[in-house]
């Protein structure tokens, strides 16, 4: 996919975020956002994800620019995109998998039969056809995640947006999420991706954002990120986040 | 042995039989006290006279309380949902008529509305008066608990929906009543109690409900006891079982989060 930041700025009150930011990456499968935390790489993603408008600038997908002010347009771009969000959000009211049947229904006109089929294929093949029936309060935190994905991926969408899918989660289930995203990656799903897992982002992504003091503090392949870099506020991360790795 | 407290992880069931036969046996020792002082005469063969008054009149106080409840869930999810609508017109007018009705007591409503509204608009039908003052006492709190339900469904699930490409509309349809529902099931029940035992009031306008027998033969008979006892037990028949069924709502929808 194609992405283009033109002088992207989201301000919250007197915080700017988000700061006069232009990027343009040609080709790009699997993006990972990374940096300190509160240094906007989650606004950044959300904007992509057409929750949050910006104060100034624009956004560009595959040389089609976001229409942020038309709320009727937004609600089409959201259909055509795949959202995880940290904490799952799964419908409580709804089991699994009526989680993952009722956008497919109500937004997207499959028919029930049509829906519950692609709905169990998916979790049949993420191994989760035993937990279809029950709600998510029933699930643990790796079951809840890995049927948020399968209910942002049953839409066939032009790309997923994670946003720190693990960082709710205890260790034990962090793999599991990790093992069926990096697979969605191999199949050739396009994916932008906020974590903390150094480990994943090095080995999955192809291009990496390193994103904080309202801005892109570096950028590149994650040979280019991990090893050639030179840059203090990213040295200093790295030597936090990685001290016990 | 152990009859006063309850211990955790005990099955204590004598215990509790004993504390519930001890409070009930002193509140009938308050009121046996009470009545033997004022050296009350009872005269039940009175109310055997009126009976077909008290049973007409539980009918109508059913009946108008059902129908209010019928009409105030429809006005509630109105303005309970109109406090937040973009329609500035419709918000406030969600405000003034939820805060106008709870800041205000309901025998001044039914006095305004019964020589006011209802005597402009040609409104003679007692019952049909009594339904649509209590719909329309009961409605404002409703609306209060509608909007409260709404509210506590939290912003990231609208977020969520929105995220899926579901219109707000949808959102309210598919993710956020069927769960607000869940949750306001135990008030709503408390809420039919509250009309049952509140439509007593509806008898300063002769409205012939429940209280409105026992009125009548306290009037004609002065036998005020052998009237105003039955009537509370008549009422407790009613709200007790709600009660319970309250308490078995709660217990049953107290699972989600």
């Amino acid at each position: 996919m194609k992405l283009e930041l033109d002088n992207l700025s989201k301000h919250f009150g007197e915080l700017k975020v988000l700061d006069r930011v232009s990027l343009t990456l040609e080709d790009v499968h699997a993006l990972v956002l990374i940096g300190p935390s509160g240094g906007g790489k989650t606004t950044l993603l959300r904007l992509i994800a057409g929750l949050e408008k910006p104060d100034g600038g624009g956004l560009i997908i595959n040389d089609h620019p976001i229409e942020f002010f038309s709320e009727e347009s937004l609600r089409e771009y959201r259909k055509r995109i795949g959202m995880v969000f940290q904490a799952y959000n799964l419908f409580p009211h709804l089991t699994a998998l009526q989680n993952i049947t009722l956008p497919l229904v109500k937004v997207h006109g499959y028919n029930e039969s049509k829906a519950l089929e692609e709905a169990l294929i998916l979790l049949e093949r993420f191994h989760l056809a035993d937990q279809a029936h029950k709600k998510p309060a029933m699930l643990s935190g790796g079951q809840k995640q890995r049927i948020a994905i399968c209910r942002a991926v049953a839409i066939r969408p032009e790309f997923l947006l994670l946003d720190e899918p693990t960082s709710a989660l205890d260790p034990e289930y962090t793999s599991e999420v990790l093992d069926l995203i990096g697979e969605l990656r191999d199949e050739g799903m396009r994916l932008i991706l906020v974590t903390h897992e150094m480990g994943f982002a090095r080995q999955a992504s192809d291009y990496i954002l390193f994103v904080g003091d309202g801005g892109l503090i570096a950028q590149g392949t994650p040979i280019d990120l991990f090893e050639k870099q030179r840059d203090e506020r990213v040295n200093r991360f790295f030597n936090k986040v990685l001290k016990y790795n | 042995m152990n009859f006063f407290t309850d211990l955790e992880g005990q099955n204590n069931r004598p215990a509790h039989v004993a504390s519930w036969s001890l409070v009930a046996l002193l509140l009938a020792a308050v009121f046996w006290f009470g009545f033997s002082r004022l050296g009350y005469r009872f005269a039940w063969g009175t109310i055997y006279d009126y009976r077909m008054n008290f049973l007409k009149g539980y009918g109508q106080t059913l009946l108008i309380s059902l129908f209010a409840l019928v009409f105030s869930i429809i006005l509630g999810v109105l303005f309970g949902l109109g406090q937040s609508s973009r329609i500035l017109p419709f918000r406030y007018l969600s405000r003034f008529y939820v805060e106008l009705v709870r800041g205000t007591p309901l025998l001044v409503q039914i006095l305004i509305f019964f020589y006011v509204i209802a005597n402009a608009a040609g409104l003679h039908n007692r019952f049909v008066v009594g339904v649509l003052i209590m719909a329309l006492f009961s409605g404002a709190y409703i609306a209060e608990i509608i909007r409260g339900g709404v509210d506590s469904v939290g912003e990231t699930q609208r977020e969520t929906a929105k995220s899926l490409g579901f219109s707000p509309f949808q959102t309210y349809l598919y993710v956020i009543f069927p769960q607000v529902i869940t949750r306001i099931l135990p008030s709503l029940a408390g809420q039919l109690a509250s009309l049952i035992k509140d439509s007593s009031l509806l008898s300063v306008i002769a409205i012939k409900e429940f209280t409105m027998a026992a009125r009548e033969m306290n009037a004609n008979t002065f036998s005020t006891m052998e009237a105003y006892i039955p009537l509370a037990i008549g009422y407790l028949i009613l709200t007790v079982p709600i009660s319970r069924l309250t308490r078995y709502l709660e217990r049953k929808f107290s699972y989600e989060t």
